[in-house]
């Protein structure tokens, strides 16, 4: 009796604890259910759907991918119709000679999933909340900008800015994510830090159908009024339901996929894939045979700071690059599914053919000259020669099409050359002393390498790959575990050289205002102060800054901008200020158990990394297998 | 019973030191290391695509003021304690403006159920077959199962969770190996549910009993075997008193003391035990979130939570104490 005394309340608060919320708790049919992974794990505030408040919330739930909209979207990939959307827009922005008024042309006929009509009433309280309000997530940017907000009509917005600013759209466009559109409805008389936006209100095509209260899944339905949302412009969505859910570790993820209870894996880990390859036959990836992953538009690099004397001459950069067998960082990282890049561009989306193929002549007729002689350090035939290393054990998974092979494998690299290495070290002032190299001051020449460690085993990998061939070149290398420490060291420059990246672009757009406006000299930190992204190498250049300058002054799609940015890629040969390595391969895994129609190289619509917002586009092409 | 009071009063003033060097520790542990919230949500807010140096600066400031966390340390040090004292562990940064106490309140009823059930399950059939095992010493099913126990002992506790996940997740696919229950059964208090969270429960459940059943055996099996040679047990048995009775009164009777002891002193470990165990299921307990808490740099939600399995481990300690005079009356309290 005692024991049951006990037991009740703890029944209770356990059921109480797990209650369903939802407007609807039904079950869904699996039949009619995509099962997406989140990466974002388990969502310890599942009851919260503001994704205007600052945090690590719940974002990849679904929640910005299908129920969240914004102006404009620019695919990492190819897109439905080109890359750029308009989607809550009718058309692209429309900037004032000076790009100081932006105005915005509005869709109509879009509705909220509560039957409110979206109108120009909402981009105005949206814009006006953050400039009311202090501490949400994009309120700075906001405040930085707008100087004003007005609606001349109900679908058209005109933003009048403190400053001018080509690149102000970007605020309101989708790589991963973007400034979403507050229902003013809703929001009006709540305070934005305290809101729970709980059930979300939604634009896009889905609502919330239920959630797990623990944080494990999140099932979003098909609106009835689907057609009455931006994306019903490509057609019906397939899926009824998408439930987004934390799997697990990745072992979790393989197993799961195998038992066709997850139809599309975030990533995994190259052995897991795979494993999935060989083990698993309704399970496919971006490319059809190795190495399978899909190339995010970010650029793991390796990254030295800037702010240390060691890392101030270009000829000990270019040494340390020539020291690198990319073939063996390929291996070691992701068991030769990188596809590599020689420049500083993720060699991905509609990149190549902007800046690697007009560039390879550049590249390869590029000389260095190392003191004693001059060489020409470009390898064209890289990629190449990494899927002729692959081919004696993997077989026909490996294409034999040289176009294919650029696109899996990357297209050329820096020949290893131990000996020009040396010279450029030598001419930089170092010298080798029984196979030791030392720095110009006398001291033994030593780097540290610092690592993310378990949370990117793939970038971990190749920086102990690069540790030891420095080391086998005479220098004192070793690779660094930082672990959670990895974010705060790099922000404050506390490194010698870190794995990671400060090159992302759109993927689909060739415009690099998006990462390299931060790489000014404007915001390079004092050593050991807070560095602001993302030019973690504390680079400054006024020759760099002179070419962000021009791209500031330039219209977004205007051709200029690509020059400008080859010349940007043509500086940062010479200068070799991080050594670029690949792009981030993720390797999604889609189970065709259930679901068919999912973007690949060969029909590549969108990205299929199904945490970015852009995968939204992926369910108007998914049709169910099992009606 | 002025003795029993005494007692008493002395345990509780351990318990209540325990907790406070405990927490504290937590504390300046938390404050002190290099990780400093704002800058890793900053970080993790970059991701988003704010890139603007200006603007994520200014973010940065905006956080700082609405975190509150610019104060200088020894104030937000008495400013906890001042909050612990009514369970207010203030907002998770990470899931700001939600408070600690009830993200806390939502995972802990997982952790305490999966926890207490399966350490309560491994210490009685640990202690009850490990106490026939040393009394009936020639019977065969009980030889095999204290090999069997042994074999297990020694593998840490991930490698059990990891073999259990692919021999029935994969292999021969018959339990669930994620989460807390299904998401096909409509949830809340019904049987469908009732049996979904029991399903999901085996595996996990099964990882904890496994680890830690072997060592309560093993224990109770040498003690048993030690009172069994007892003059006072050849004594019973020559005298004709039922072996039921002599090995229920006589020997598990002497012999359960020391292992209450060992539950108390094991306690800590179970939990640690457990959060590995729920990371590996994807447990929805505290297990989880402490490890969320870890990973943004959230020292509001690692705090709350290790501040509750202090004083829930502490507390479970207590308890045993306080009991421990009631299991063995030779404990003299005066």
């Amino acid at each position: 009796m005692k024991l049951a005394r006990l037991l009740v309340p703890l029944a209770a608060a356990l059921f109480l604890s797990t209650a369903v919320h939802a407007q609807d708790a039904s079950p869904p049919p699996r039949n009619q259910t995509l099962i997406v992974e989140n990466p974002q794990g388990t969502i310890p505030n599942a009851d919260s759907f503001n994704l205007w408040l600052p945090g690590l919330r719940g974002v990849s739930t679904g929640l910005h991918q299908l129920g969240m909209d914004t102006f404009w979207y620019i695919d990492p990939d190819h897109g439905l119709d080109g890359v750029w959307d308009n989607s809550l827009a009718a058309e692209p922005p429309i900037y004032n000679e000076d790009f100081t008024e932006m105005t915005v042309k509005l869709r109509q006929g879009i509705y909220w999933s509560d039957g409110v009509e979206f109108t120009a009433d909402d981009v105005v309280f949206t814009t006006e909340t953050h400039l009311n309000t202090d501490g949400l997530l994009r309120s700075s940017s906001y405040q930085l900008n707008v100087e004003s907000v007005e609606a001349p009509d109900p679908y058209t917005v005109v933003f009048h800015l403190k400053r001018p600013n080509s690149r102000f759209h970007a605020l309101f466009t989708v790589r991963w994510n973007a400034a979403w559109i507050m229902p003013r409805h809703v929001f009006e008389g709540q305070d934005p830090l305290q809101f729970d936006f709980n059930p979300p209100v939604t634009l896009g095509a889905y609502k919330l159908h239920s959630y797990d209260p623990n944080g494990q899944w999140f099932t979003w339905e098909k609106r009835e009024d689907w057609e009455r949302t931006t994306i019903a412009r490509f057609g019906e969505p397939g899926p009824q339901y998408v439930t987004y859910v934390d799997p697990g570790p990745p072992d979790r993820r393989v197993i799961a996929q195998m038992n066709h209870e997850l139809d599309i894996i975030h990533d995994v880990s190259p052995e897991g894939m795979f494993t999935l390859a060989k083990d698993s036959p309704s399970s496919i990836a971006w490319f059809d045979g190795f190495p399978y992953a899909h190339p995010d538009p970010t650029l793991p690099a390796l990254i030295f700071n800037h702010q240390l004397e060691k890392f101030k001459s270009a000829d000990v950069r270019w040494a340390l690059a020539l020291a690198i067998d990319i073939k063996a960082v390929s291996m070691a990282s992701y068991r030769g599914a990188a596809t590599i890049s020689a420049i500083q561009i993720p060699p991905t989306g509609t990149h190549p053919q902007y800046y690697h193929e007009p560039l390879t002549e550049w590249l390869t007729s590029f000389e260095l000259d190392t003191g004693q002689q001059v060489i020409r350090p470009y390898d064209p035939t890289m990629g190449q020669q990494i899927a002729d290393m692959l081919r004696p054990t993997m077989g026909d998974e490996i294409p034999t099409d040289p176009q294919q092979i650029a696109a899996s494998f990357g297209m050329g690299w820096w020949k290893q050359d131990l000996e020009a290495a040396a010279q450029l070290l030598e001419k930089a002032g170092f010298t080798r002393r029984d196979g030791e190299w030392y720095m110009p001051n006398g001291e033994r020449f030593s780097i540290r390498i610092m690592v993310e460690g378990d949370g990117r085993p793939v970038m971990t990998r190749a920086g102990t790959m690069v540790a030891q061939q420095w080391r086998q070149f005479g220098i004192d290398a070793t690779a660094e575990n930082a672990q959670a420490a990895f974010f705060p060291r790099r922000e404050s420059g506390d490194f010698e050289v870190c794995i990671s990246w400060s090159v992302e672009t759109w993927g689909g757009h060739p415009d690099l205002s998006f990462f390299l406006d931060s790489w000014h000299s404007d915001f390079v930190a004092a050593p050991g102060e807070i560095q602001p992204p993302r030019n973690w190498q504390r680079w400054s250049s006024p020759e760099l800054d002179a070419i962000i300058e021009q791209i500031r002054e330039v219209p977004f799609d205007d051709p200029r901008g690509v020059e400008l940015g080859q010349e940007f890629v043509k500086l940062t040969v010479r200068e070799m200020p991080t050594i670029p390595l690949m792009s981030y391969n993720v390797f999604t895994v889609m189970d065709e158990t259930y679901w068919t129609g999912y973007p690949t190289a060969a029909d590549p619509y969108t990205n299929p990394v199904p945490n970015w917002a852009n995968s939204r586009y992926m369910m108007v092409r998914l049709r169910p297998t099992q009606p | 019973m002025h003795g029993y009071g005494i007692y008493l009063l002395k345990r509780f003033a351990q318990f209540v030191l325990v907790v406070f060097i405990g927490i504290s520790l937590t504390f300046f542990i938390t404050h002190l290391t290099p990780i400093d919230p704002v800058d890793r949500m900053v970080a993790g807010m970059t991701t988003f695509g704010q890139s603007d140096p200006e603007a994520v600066e200014a973010m940065r400031e905006a956080l700082r003021a609405l975190y509150g966390t610019g104060a200088p340390l020894l104030d937000q040090y008495f400013e906890y304690w001042g909050r612990m004292l009514v369970f207010d562990f203030g907002p998770s940064l990470s899931s700001f403006p939600t408070p600690v106490s009830q993200l806390i309140g939502r995972a802990l009823p997982w952790t305490f159920g999966l926890l207490a059930t399966c350490t309560l399950i491994a210490w009685v059939l640990g202690n009850l077959l490990g106490g026939l095992a040393g009394y009936y010493r020639n019977n065969l099913a009980l030889k095999t199962f204290g090999v069997v126990a042994m074999g297990f002992h020694p593998i840490p506790h991930y490698i059990i969770a990891f073999l259990l996940l692919i021999l029935f997740g994969y292999l021969w696919p018959i339990l669930p190996i994620s989460g807390g229950a299904s998401q096909q059964v409509e949830r809340g208090l019904n049987l469908p549910f009732v049996l979904s969270v029991l399903k999901h429960s085996v595996l996990p459940g099964l990882a904890i009993i496994l680890i830690s059943i072997g060592s309560w055996f093993m224990g109770m099996r040498a003690l048993v075997s030690n009172i069994v040679t007892e003059d006072y047990v050849v004594y019973a048995e020559l005298g004709g008193v039922s072996r039921r009775r002599i090995m229920r009164s006589y020997v598990m009777r002497n012999a359960i003391a020391p292992q209450v002891t060992g539950l108390a002193m094991s306690m800590s470990g179970f939990y640690n035990a457990a959060i590995i165990i729920e990371y590996v299921f994807s447990y929805p307990g505290l297990g989880r979130l402490l490890i969320a808490g870890v990973y943004a740099g959230d020292y509001g939600l690692v705090l709350g939570v290790t501040a509750i399995s202090i004083v829930a481990v502490s507390a479970a300690v207590f308890l045993i104490d306080v009991l421990y005079p009631l299991f063995d009356p030779r404990v003299q309290l005066s």
